[in-house]
């Protein structure tokens, strides 16, 4: 619907722009041919020669394009030829006119929007199956974008600056990801980009304006009831709005999470590695833990919303804090071991106890100031354990080359807690029952190792499966008067001694029952949710077992089932229950 | 080992050797057409094709194709011969003999396929 508005809207204006030319066209065209019919011709056979219409528009065809075929079909008399030349001049000048009208018109700037708006909602109606629409293309939209194009799923962008849409076309996507320069907080743009459509699966709104945040969630809402809204958001105060809008709303805040990935960092030294590795990044030693001090002061420079968030978290595992910042910090802060005011230097760093100090955060929002003071910390006490901000992703070298114990990006969290809410919401179960009691760390390094031993060295893929009809057909048919146990189904089709490459984590029965780590004897039914961490082969290989008969028989049985009629009868009369 | 396969194996491969046996010879000499061998090859794509029947697999169904297009170009020269050589007698000239050589040469080519897709079949899921 959205679509037919805006080509009515392009046909007028192209329309409206061309209606002079194309009068003024006709007009020359018709004189000019009037004029050679009427002027005299040469004389043959004591005949005067007069042009036809038809000729006289030949000529007059190839005069005003300027590609003078000659006279024809008799050398012209001069009377014809005087007008020839009224006719030349005159229409090669309207044809001037004419063609600049035409190429005014394509660099009309609302004529190029309106046909951007036209193409967009085109390619957005091409697109078949889930989508998920991203408003923001900075940092976070474009790591989230290949994420999501990795995961082979489909997103449509809209950011309000030209220069990031242009950018985005020039990427390689695995999938067609349309994009689309407009105010995405504007109902009519949202609706082009699909929000009312069915498979429309969730709204992420991760523009660098917390307003338009807001704005763009609250309209998705009302335009779709049902929609899983996504947000970035750093102030409070929004966040109450917006847990207020109701249904699946998400707020993503990457200090929060960034400060609860270290509190569980520092209860459980292979969490950090592991989280980090499932999430695809690619330095990451699994065998690798890291384990931020527990016990002693840490100090935080930069009392942000970065430092607050961290300072709760620190707190929380009962380590003491010491704080620096050019802000005087309010008196009713509790737990505070140390407060020196002014820019954090050698000086103050010295008074807020560097020396003795077992950790530091740089969290302030200027990255020249956040790797110079890592430096200056590191000069004084080098057993430090660093913690940095990286607030732009354009000086990834620099920080790189510092080697933090532990680089915060802001957009990289948000754009990975957002992934994992898309792609696996079921990972926060399963993290939560191994941190939720300390006697858990061996199974999950167990589960780490178990994991390590199926990807390899290959990229691990953590993806969520849900039995449904149209994700396992067959599997579902015999699920109605059949069980069958989730190790069949993780048995190599080609090989069912061995298991696929591929691990179930966490499987999500109905709306309460999760199980972490189900064993090869549950009974999968249908509408549950699986988690699986694996290779892309393994899954693959799954997927073609629970969408083809004959090889979800063989894992379940060993045996084979009788594929023709005939082998169906000679089976049947042998007695036998497969091949 | 399957034995289902090996059963569909032996007889769409048998079919497309017996085809290619008629097929070979020059093309309109009814001396190097044998019509048992044409009977031969008749009978066994048949075969092929009712061991194909009730497949629900995607490859299945695309094996149970090829087997028709071999069947049906067969019959086609089966009644081409039984027509020039009973019915209309003008028996094997060779331009009859060259027209029924090509149709089997077709159903030989639907043979090939068949074959091709079976072993990239059994080469993909390597059982």
């Amino acid at each position: 619907m959205a679509a037919a508005v805006d080509l009515s809207r392009v046909i007028f204006i192209v329309l409206r722009e061309m209606r002079k030319p194309i009068l003024a066209i006709v007009i020359v065209y018709s004189l000019s041919i009037a004029g050679m019919i009427l002027m005299p011709g040469p004389v043959v056979d004591g005949k005067t020669q007069y042009l036809s219409i038809f000729h006289a528009f030949y000529f007059m065809t190839y005069t005003a394009t300027t590609t003078g075929f000659g006279e024809i079909p008799f050398p012209y008399s001069n009377a014809q030829r005087f007008w020839a030349i009224v006719c030349l001049y005159i229409s090669v000048i309207t044809w001037f006119y004419a063609i600049g009208s035409i190429i005014r018109l394509v660099q009309n700037p609302f004529l190029a929007k309106a046909l951007a708006e036209h193409d967009f909602s085109n390619k957005v109606a091409r697109i078949s199956g889930d989508f998920i629409i991203i408003c923001g293309f900075g940092d976070t939209g474009s790591v989230l974008a290949r994420g999501l194009s990795d995961a082979r799923l489909t997103a449509v962008v809209i950011d309000s600056n030209e220069e990031r849409i242009k950018a985005l076309q020039l990427r390689d996507y695995k999938v067609p990801m349309p994009g689309l320069f407009a105010d995405a907080s504007v109902p009519k743009h949202l609706i082009e980009a699909g929000i009312r459509r069915a498979d429309c699966k969730a709204i992420v709104s991760v523009t660098s304006n917390e307003e338009t945040n807001l704005k763009i969630s609250a309209m998705a809402r009302i335009l779709n009831p049902g929609i899983e809204v996504i947000t970035k958001s750093k102030v409070e105060i929004w966040e109450e709005t917006l847990a207020t809008i109701g249904g699946k709303v998400h707020i993503i805040d990457p200090f929060k999470t960034y400060a609860q990935l270290l509190a569980f960092s520092i209860e459980q030294r292979y969490f950090y590695s592991f989280n980090n590795w499932l999430v695809g990044e690619k330095s990451t030693e699994l065998e690798q833990p890291l384990s931020p001090p527990d016990n002693g002061l840490w100090i935080i420079c930069g009392f942000g919303r970065m430092g607050q968030e961290i300072k709760r978290a620190l707190n929380k595992q009962g380590l003491k804090t010491a704080i620096i910042d050019p802000q005087p910090i309010s008196p009713d802060e509790e737990d505070v071991e140390n407060f020196v005011l002014g820019l954090t230097t050698v000086r103050t760093l010295k008074l807020a106890g560097i020396e003795q100090a077992v950790g530091i955060v740089t969290g302030t929002d200027d990255d020249g100031q956040n790797v110079s003071i890592l430096l200056n910390a590191r000069s004084i006490n080098p057993n430090i354990f660093t913690v940095v901000r990286q607030n732009s992703h354009e000086n990834f070298a620099a920080f790189q080359a510092a080697k933090a114990d532990m680089v915060m990006q802001p957009s990289l969290v948000a754009a990975r807690r957002i992934m994992l809410l898309l792609k696996a919401p079921l990972l926060k179960p399963f993290f939560k029952y191994f941190l939720v009691n300390q006697d858990r760390a061996d199974e999950m390094n167990k589960v780490i190792s178990w994991v390590k031993a199926c990807v390899g060295d290959k990229v691990p893929l953590l993806t969520s499966f849900d039995i449904t009809q149209s994700n396992a057909k067959v599997l579902t048919r015999i699920l109605e008067n059949d069980s069958v146990q989730l190790g069949d189904l993780l048995k190599d089709p080609r090989d069912r001694t061995k298991s696929l490459d591929l691990v179930a984590l966490v499987v999500k029965s109905g709306d309460e029952n999760i199980f972490i780590l189900p064993g090869s004897d549950y009974l999968v039914k249908e509408n549950d949710q699986l988690l699986f961490c694996g290779t892309d082969l393994g899954y693959r290989l799954f997927l073609a077992t629970v969408n083809n008969e004959y090889k979800l028989y063989h894992v379940r049985t060993g045996l084979r089932q009788p594929r023709s009629f005939f082998m169906q009868w000679y089976v049947r009369k042998m007695g036998r229950e497969g091949l | 080992m399957n034995l289902e396969k090996v059963i569909f194996g032996f007889f769409i491969v048998l079919a497309m050797t017996l085809n290619f046996g008629f097929f070979l010879g020059e093309m309109d000499n009814p001396a190097h057409h044998n019509v048992y061998e044409l009977f031969a090859v008749v009978v066994v794509n048949f075969m092929a094709t009712g061991l194909k029947l009730g497949d629900r697999s995607q490859v299945g169904a695309v094996l149970l194709a090829t087997s028709l297009v071999a069947d049906l170009q067969l019959v086609v020269a089966v009644f081409y011969w039984t027509t020039a050589v009973h019915i209309t007698t003008v028996g094997l000239t060779p331009d009859v003999m060259a027209s029924i050589v090509a149709l089997s040469g077709g159903a030989l080519l639907a043979n090939v396929v068949s074959v091709v897709i079976l072993v990239a079949d059994t080469l993909m899921s390597r059982l």
